[in-house]
Formats: C-alpha cells, structure tokens, sequence
C-alpha cells in the first residue's frame, strides 16, 4: 500500500529503547555518542527482533558533534544489528532534535515513502568535542595551503600563545552570550515564577520517575548501558526542603531562584524510537502504543523581540491545537520537557495569560490552564536528565505507552531548544484492537 | 603453599616485570612440558579499560566484550606461565602463529570472571618446536570463553614427530579488491600494548626489532585479528569460534588491505600487505 493515492497514513509508534541516562562525567565519560547511539539501536533491534532487518530510515543526531561525526546516525547503524542496507541521516535542532526526528520519520511513513523507520538522539557532554581558536585554524589551513617554505613560516608566525587556548563547547547563545540558565532567568522574572514552585515541580518530577521506575514502566523502554540500570540523575527522595537549600545558580539579586535542582543537569545519553504503519506493524505482530498524530514547530525573536529564549513551544501550540480542532485541556497527558523547572511553569503561565495570547499568539482568549495532575505524570527532564538530542525520543517513547497504557486520549509533547526555537507534537492512543 | 603446580594470581600481574623476568630467565630453558596451570579466581573489567582497547582496536563500547578482549584477560597469565623457569621455551622471539577463540556466549563487562591458563602440544616444528597455550573463562562453573595460542620458538628443537595442523579455511581469492585498506600508524604497537599489557618490545620500538631481526617495529597479532573482529562485530553470532593464522609481520608504519566474504556458516577474512604477496592473517568465524 502507497498513501500517495489515498492520502496520508496513519503512522504509530511502535515502541522506543534508551540508554539510561547518566551524569557528565560519569559513568559513560569513556563512550562516544556513537558508541551510545549504536546502543540503543541494538536494543530497540532487540527488542523488537530487526536484526538483520533493514528498516526504512534511521533520523537522529547530536548537538554537541565532533567533526569526525558527520555521519554519525549512519555510522551507529553500520555498527548495530540493523542491516548495513538501511538508510541513515543526521539532523540537528538543538533539544528539539530528537522530536524533530519523529516528525521527519512520521511524515515519511504518511507519504507512503518508508513503511517504518526509526528517529532518535544522542549526546555526550562528557565527550564534547574541543575546537581550536578561529586563528590557529585559520593559520593551519593558511600553513597548509603554503606552497613555499616561506609562506609557511609565514603562516606560523601568526600564531600567538593566546591562540593555542582549545575552545570548550559552552552553553552560551552565540548572538547573546548569554547562558540558557541567564536567558531562562529572565524569562522566570517576567512571569514571576516563585522559587517554591520550581522546587515542587523539580521534587514531583523526581518522584514521578522514581515511582514509574518502581513500578516497572521503563521495563520494556530502558536497556541497561556499562553497569547503569536506571537514570543517574534521579533522586527519588528529593524533597521540597531539600532543594529550598540550594543556592541559585542563574539569576541576580533576590529575586534569583533558578538552582542546580531545578534546572537539568548536563548528561550523557542516547534514546529512539521506532515508528511505521499500521500495516507494517500487523504484518510483523508488533504492537502499536500510540498514533503520531501532528506536529508543529515555531521560532521566537529572542534576540530583538523581547521574547524569551525558551519561550517559542507556547507559540508552537496555538497553530497545532487549531488544526487539529482541540483546545489545551482535550489531552490527557502533557509531556512538557523541563529544561528548567521555570521553563515549564512560564509556558503554562503563558497559556494562561489573556495578554500574551491575545497580544502574542492573535487569540480571542487565553489558552488556559492544564489539570496539572497531567503533567509529566513519570517523570522528565529534571529527574531524568537531559542528553540535548536523546530527550525527544524519551519523551515520545514514554508518551506512546501511557497511552496504550489508559488505552484511550491523547497527549501533547512540548520540547523548547536553542536557538529560540519550540517543537510540538500530539498523539493519541492507538484503537486497542490493533495489537 | 597449595600445589606447586598451579600459581594463582590475585591481580593482574605487571607486564612489564613479567617479560623482563621471562627474558632474564630465558636462557637454559628446555625439556618437557610441565602441567602448569596459572588461575586467576576472580577478575572483573574495568571499564575505562575496555573503552581505551574498545577504542585502539575499532569496537564499540558495549556490555558485551569482544572476543578478542578476553584474551587481553587471559594474556598476562599466559605470560605468568612462560616466565615460570619450568617452560621449555624462551619467551623472548615466541612467535604467535595461530590463534583461535570460541566464545561460547557473549560476556558481560559486569561479569566476575575466573581465568586459567596452561600449556600443551609441546612438539616439533619445521621451524623449531611450538606449544599451545590454552586459556578458559568462567563464570561460577559456566564455560563461556576458550583461547587457543599457538607459539613458535624459532631454532629451538623438541623431541617427537612434527604434525601439521589444518590450515585455517579461508576462500577469498587472490584478485579480490579489498574491503577496506587499512592504514596502520607507526604507533600502533605502543597503542596496543598500554590497552593489552602485550610490551614485548618488538612491537614498541624499531630497535628491540632489528634486535629480534625485523626491520621494523611489527604490531601485535592480535590487534590485527581484533581489528579484523570489530569489521564484523554487528554480524557476529552469540556463539562462534574465530581461528586465524598468523602470517608475514605487519610492520610499522604499513598500509594493508582488509578481505572479508559472507560464507555459508560465517565469515572468512584476511589482512594482506597492500603492496605485494603473502598475507599477514587469514581467518575465519564459524558459528558453534
């Protein structure tokens, strides 16, 4: 069956696999990202019995990237149990890279283009990449471009002690230079969001984790990677007291409030997901957890518009709940990546603003408010940890089985990213007769 | 003490001391083949380990370790036993010629590991006489790794009758182009030896070569059938053995070519120079 003649298909999430996520500079300081990424493909082949098979493509990628890593998604599965004849491609949206995946691969399996495919992330900021200063490189390449010994001492001659200084991979946003955590903070004093808020919401999300941990929900969604069973980060006795105890961390002055517990800490990981047709799936038993039902994307001016850099999944959601006919509280999930606990709680606080969604999103009326009992129901990034590119398929993945779980509604997956940009996803839960 | 026949070991050895003690102790070796047995009860992986040999020989960091790593395990036993004063041979210009391994289920890098090494088939060879190492991998009372070392002793002679071994089956014709071409860093031997605790200096430094009469340093044997092992790694079956042979030294700095065909019950492969004749290793993979 081609959707070509009969419109687009339906596409269903089959399932996921991830690495368990750990803290830089731990446990997984001596794997690559491709090393990780491989992992959890082999997993998810395992899981779902595709060795040897070729599965239409594979899309994932990185944000911290070594050059040598320019085919890094085709690499991992030249190097997994996949057969050497599936397609693969790298793609790069900062946090939005893993959900991005998704919509590629959706949009591909809807066009009757591939049957199945596979959308993933991964990143290690235990093994960033280190660049070298502009001038070194600009005297290698001069040196090395020389045809004559003098040129070439010529080029040597540029180069100063200062240059020699390696560039370690930061956080900071090229046109700001500003730190995500500094931008976030300005967003967390427009929307006064209260440190106590951040904490709670920082301390559920541990607890949340913890709890489906517990009760065995990652079972059939987490691979033990080098010795780690569950996510490194996740302290399920975290409690309110305890992260009021922290000093902030981004933010001045008094009304400071973002600390190293509400916000993610760096992390290593990998994560995918494994997506295809109804079709696709029946012919191979396998089940199928959730419908990917759309998707939106959005960009925010944070650099001379006065918005916040984080900001743009709350514009992202407006055009997709319209399309889709839906107002913000048809969902029975919300998977809202806390990049920051304040992240989440100035979104919300956007949806239920009258003036940013009249002023900023051109609606009659405010989005509204969320049953916050919804919210992140297992856990997420602040718990979890936030590998920049893994977080997507992560969140997908552990969507997609709450909903074959409660069998029935649908749920809303908000990821914001550099660069001020938000991507937005629905999916709704697969009619229980199809597995 | 328990038996003298059996030295046990609570740590990985030093390498280094060990070879040095095996080449001071080499001369006036001879005689038959004591039943030795060299145990270490309980060996773990460290993990920055695995990802430094991971890493000089071309695996992925995974739980479950090549092959080929295990033999890094068993190896400083195997060099225990040859510095003992009762082997017959001197350890120093050992040659490896043949090596085959059966993994009989992947291993876990978590798994506690018991490790025994000995020696057997002490015999004439055309060239000298050689022995077989023979190394086994426990976990509790389960059997999931052998290695089997053949060694020439060039020039050195041994009472009996000079057997020939099967060659290694491999079909991959002479005209066929290469898989890969590998180039093969003058470093490599240095590499290989901080990941594999193999320092036998002929693979550290071009003069301990010429010494031992090689033009040039020559990298360990056993990186090139790691190397080769990590090409197939993806495709590999949980059980299998994987046999080569051992041919021309792979010198250093070299350029060589990468053969591997699909056969009906594995894989075969060889590494051969890129420019000119012979082969540096032929091997194959079956699944047991």
């Amino acid at each position: 069956m081609t959707g070509n003649d009969a419109g687009p298909r339906s596409v269903f999430i089959v399932g996921g696999n991830r690495i368990p996520f750990a803290r830089a500079n731990g446990p997984y300081t001596h794997a690559s990202s491709q090393d990780m990424l491989t992992a959890a493909l082999d997993g998810l082949v395992a899981r779902f019995d595709l060795s040897g098979q070729a599965v239409g493509e594979v899309a994932a990628g990185a944000v911290l990237k070594h050059s040598r890593d320019f085919n890094l998604t085709r690499e991992s599965v030249l190097g997994s149990r996949l057969a050497p004849t599936t397609p693969a491609y790298d793609l790069q949206q900062a946090c939005g890279t893993g959900l991005e995946a998704t919509i590629l691969v959706a949009n591909k399996i809807a066009l009757g283009q591939i049957d199945c495919g596979i959308a993933g992330g991964v990143d290690s900021a235990s093994d960033a990449p280190i660049g070298i200063s502009d001038e070194l490189r600009e005297s290698l390449l001069a040196a090395n471009r020389a045809k004559t010994a003098v040129d070439r001492i010529k080029a040597w001659k540029r180069v100063r002690p200062g240059h020699l200084v390696p560039e370690i991979p930061r956080n900071l946003e090229p046109r700001t230079g500003l730190s995500m955590g500094e931008h976030q903070a300005i967003s967390t004093a427009e929307w006064q969001i209260s440190r106590e808020s951040q904490d709670e919401l920082a301390a559920a999300s541990h607890r949340h984790l913890a709890a489906a941990y517990d009760r065995g929900f990652f079972d059939d969604l987490v691979t033990p990677y080098l010795g780690v069973t569950r996510d490194q980060n996740l302290r399920p006795d975290s409690t309110v007291t305890q992260l009021a105890r922290l000093k902030p961390v981004f933010g001045t002055g008094e009304g400071a409030s973002m600390t190293a517990g509400n916000s993610t800490p760096l992390t290593d990981g990998a994560s995918a997901v494994l997506l295809g047709s109804q079709q696709w799936a029946l012919e191979r038993g396998l089940p199928v957890l959730a419908r990917f039902v759309d998707a939106s994307t959005a960009a925010v001016d944070y650099v001379y518009g006065g918005e916040g850099l984080l900001m743009a999944p709350a514009y992202a959601v407006a055009p997709l709940l319209a399309r889709n006919g839906l107002s913000l509280q048809d969902f029975d999930y919300y998977e809202i990546h806390e990049a920051f606990a304040s992240t989440v709680l100035a979104t919300l606080a956007a949806w239920e603003s009258e003036k940013f969604c009249s002023e900023r999103l051109g609606l009659d009326g405010p989005l509204g408010s969320i049953d916050r009992s919804k919210l992140n129901v297992n856990g997420s990034s602040l718990a979890a940890g936030h590998p920049f590119a893994a977080t997507g398929a992560r969140i997908v993945a552990t969507l997609a089985k709450l909903l074959s779980q409660k069998g029935s509604g649908r749920g809303l997956i908000s990821i914001c990213a550099a660069g001020g940009q938000g991507v937005v996803a629905i999916l709704e839960a697969a009619p229980a007769a199809r597995a | 003490m328990a038996d003298p026949r059996t030295i046990t070991l609570d740590t990985p050895p030093n390498a280094t001391v060990a070879f040095a003690r095996a080449a001071a102790t080499s001369i006036g070796r001879g005689g038959p083949l004591e039943d030795i047995q060299v145990r270490r009860p309980r060996a773990g992986v460290p993990l920055p380990e695995l990802a430094a040999y991971d890493k000089t020989c071309g695996f992925a960091l995974r739980d479950a370790l090549p092959a080929t790593y295990l033999h890094v395990l068993v190896f400083p036993l195997q060099v225990a036993l040859m510095a003992d004063r009762r082997f017959p041979l001197g350890m120093p210009g050992l040659v490896h010629v043949r090596n085959r391994i059966v993994q009989h289920r992947p291993v876990d890098a978590s798994e506690l590991l018991s490790l025994r090494a000995s020696a057997r088939a002490l015999r004439p060879h055309a060239l000298g006489a050689q022995v077989e190492l023979v190394s086994a991998v426990r976990v509790g009372d389960e059997l999931v790794w052998e290695g089997f070392s053949t060694y020439l002793s060039r020039g050195a002679s041994t009472p009996g009758e000079i057997e020939t071994e099967p060659p290694v089956d491999v079909e991959i014709g002479p005209d066929a182009p290469p898989n890969a071409v590998w180039d093969v860093s003058g470093d490599m031997g240095r590499r290989y030896a901080s990941v594999s605790g193999d320092v036998d200096p002929m693979h550290l430094s071009s003069l301990a070569a010429k010494a031992m009469g090689f033009p040039r340093a020559l990298v360990q044997g056993m990186w090139t059938k790691a190397h080769a092992l990590a090409v197939i790694e993806p495709r590999l079956p949980e059980s299998y053995a994987v046999d080569v042979t051992f041919g021309e030294p792979l010198l250093l700095p070299s350029v060589a070519n990468f053969f591997v065909a699909q056969q009906d019950q594995g894989w075969d492969f060889a590494v051969r120079p890129a420019e000119g004749t012979g082969h540096h290793l032929h091997g194959n993979v079956r699944e047991i």
